[in-house]
């Protein structure tokens, strides 16, 4: 439409403003910040042509309707069937959620008198100070085993679909622009990784005496593990941490958790009784079983940081 | 003792202010300046002296304890990581930087040193 | 529930709404990162430190940077597509990654 004032004058005014503000295509970055020249995208001509091709094939195949029986049958029956399965769907989970008690009630099944024992009879039965740590370790330890199970089968997807079988393809490294051996980084790594180690390390032995535990000191473990491969390369990380190390790792830990905790399979649900003193309740090595599980878990979780991390970057090890 | 710990707490929390506002100002520089580089500074001037200024007015508040001593540490793990991080930053600008000559100067080690010796040959003059 | 816990708690479903609503891929990764910092914070507020040493180093720490090396896997996917021009478009691949997203 035509306006009194010319176009680039109207752009300054406040009423443009408030109108492309409201409308949602305003630039919040034009004449606050520097902006650097954009490039154009061109496409090539070979992929011109192959996405013409892809385009055709694709209203040939499925959506010409007049030419394709099955096309038009599924076409006709998809809107009254989909309503009809949402529906009813809706109508089956509503059903079961109305057949709840109320949130927060008192005879609930969830207020049972389980929480109590754990509180009053924790420190004395599985010797660990820190309550929680001894609930997800001693009273429900089959649980966390499949935690740690969980966390081994989402390394292995992770490396059925990223891991590179071409070794041509692997040494094309992405990291043209990266700062490579950069002196102040690799100056301040090789200050900071041991004491974050150390602290890894400590977090996951003293986790039956405070907060923290195994999963928190794998995670510290694994993070100061991809702190030291930005730093010094794959090169130098590769000289300690091959796939071989990761198999022995993880297998060696799981299999430690399932030879502890798994023999119940055998000897009834209560399990026999652990012959691993439970010792002094403050101590570092108290409490049985509780402090090896950790450790295990601890690898476990490592392992899967490092290994996320490495499969991302460069598709194998 | 009521007035040493009155003491102590006015000058804890007159050193956390002072923190808060460099961070304000740290917040104000971040979102209006024009160049990346200038925006860098600001960001590295509240992660260190910001942070460094909080900490020790907690330190003030709190004592001669363990808990001073873990923040003492804090303190320093901070110094040693989040400069190095507005160092990579800034590298990587100044690498793929396609306008140099607009956004700053850059001389060699000669011209730096013939001006190093013009400014004491003046200074010696006066 | 006092003034400082309403407030953060305000905090958090901005920054998730946030989160879903930016256009950029770039800015609702950083907007995440806050999230779960901002989570840390609540954790230690309701007394369970376990849980916020956790979500301290896996939230804040690695997942971000998880993310991160994921956005710069897809938005390189595009230009790898024919291996031996690698070198020659490896100079535009830093630029393009804010427009991309």
């Amino acid at each position: 439409m035509s306006r009194r004032i010319p176009e680039s004058e109207y752009k300054k005014t406040v009423s443009y403003k408030l109108k492309s503000w409201y409308d949602g295509t305003k630039d919040y970055f034009v004449g606050e910040l520097e902006m650097k020249p954009q490039k154009e995208k061109t496409i090539s001509d070979e992929a011109f042509k192959k996405s013409e091709k892809d385009a055709h094939e694709i209203r040939v195949r499925a959506l010409d309707v007049t030419h394709n029986k099955g096309v038009a049958r599924f076409s006709r029956t998809y809107k009254v069937f989909s309503i009809v399965f949402c529906v009813f769907l809706v109508g089956m989970l509503l059903y079961g959620v109305a057949a709840l008690p109320p949130f927060g009630n008192a005879d609930n099944p969830v207020n049972n008198e389980v929480a109590q024992r754990y509180i009053e009879q924790g420190l004395q039965e599985t010797g660990a100070v820190n309550i929680v740590t001894g609930m997800i370790l001693d009273y429900r330890a089959f649980d966390t085993l499949g935690e740690s199970h969980v966390l081994f089968i989402a390394t292995c997807a992770v490396l059925i679909l990223l891991r590179k079988d071409n070794k041509k393809k692997a040494n094309i490294s992405d990291r043209i622009y990266e700062p490579k051996n950069d002196a102040i980084l690799q100056v301040v790594a090789k200050v900071l990784v041991p004491p974050i180690f150390i602290f890894g390390i400590y977090v996951i032995l003293c986790g039956h005496l405070g907060p923290g535990g195994g999963f928190s000191g794998g995670a510290i473990i694994g993070a100061g593990l991809i702190l030291y491969i930005n730093a010094f390369g794959f090169a130098k990380t590769e000289r300690f941490f091959t796939s071989k190390t990761y198999k022995i790792m993880s297998i060696a830990a799981l299999g430690t958790y399932a030879l502890c905790k798994s023999y119940s399979f055998y000897t009834g649900a209560n399990h026999i009784e652990s012959i691993i003193p439970k010792g002094t309740p403050g101590n570092i090595i108290s409490s049985g079983l509780i402090l090896i599980l950790n450790i295990c878990v601890g690898i476990v979780v490592a392992g899967t940081m490092y290994t996320f991390y490495v499969m991302f970057r460069k598709g194998d090890y | 003792m009521s007035i040493l710990d009155w003491l102590r707490f006015v000058i804890g929390a007159a050193f956390i202010c002072a923190g808060v506002f460099i961070f304000i100002v740290e917040m104000i520089g971040v979102f209006k300046f024009r160049y990346v580089l200038n925006r860098m500074h600001a960001a590295a001037m509240g992660d260190t002296l910001g942070i460094g200024l909080a900490l020790a007015g907690l330190i003030i508040m709190s004592g001669l304890n363990f808990t001073s001593l873990k923040l003492f540490v804090v303190i320093i793990f901070l110094w040693f990581s989040s400069p190095v991080s507005s160092h990579l930053i800034t590298r990587l600008e100044v690498t793929t930087d396609e306008e140099p000559d607009r956004h700053y100067e850059h001389y060699s080690i000669e011209e730096v040193e013939a001006l190093e010796n013009r400014n004491s040959e003046e200074k010696e003059e006066k | 529930m006092n003034i400082f816990f309403a407030s953060l708690l305000i905090f958090l479903v901005v920054c998730a709404i946030a989160a879903s609503f930016t256009k950029s891929l770039l800015n609702s990764i950083l907007i995440f990162m806050t999230y779960s910092l901002v989570m840390s914070i609540v954790w230690v507020l309701l007394e369970s430190p376990d849980l916020a040493i956790t979500e301290a180093a896996v939230g804040a720490g690695v997942t971000t940077v998880l993310f991160f090396v994921t956005l710069k896997k897809i938005n390189s996917i595009e230009k790898n597509n024919d291996d031996e021009y690698m070198n020659d478009e490896g100079k535009e691949e830093e630029n393009d990654v804010e427009e991309n997203s």
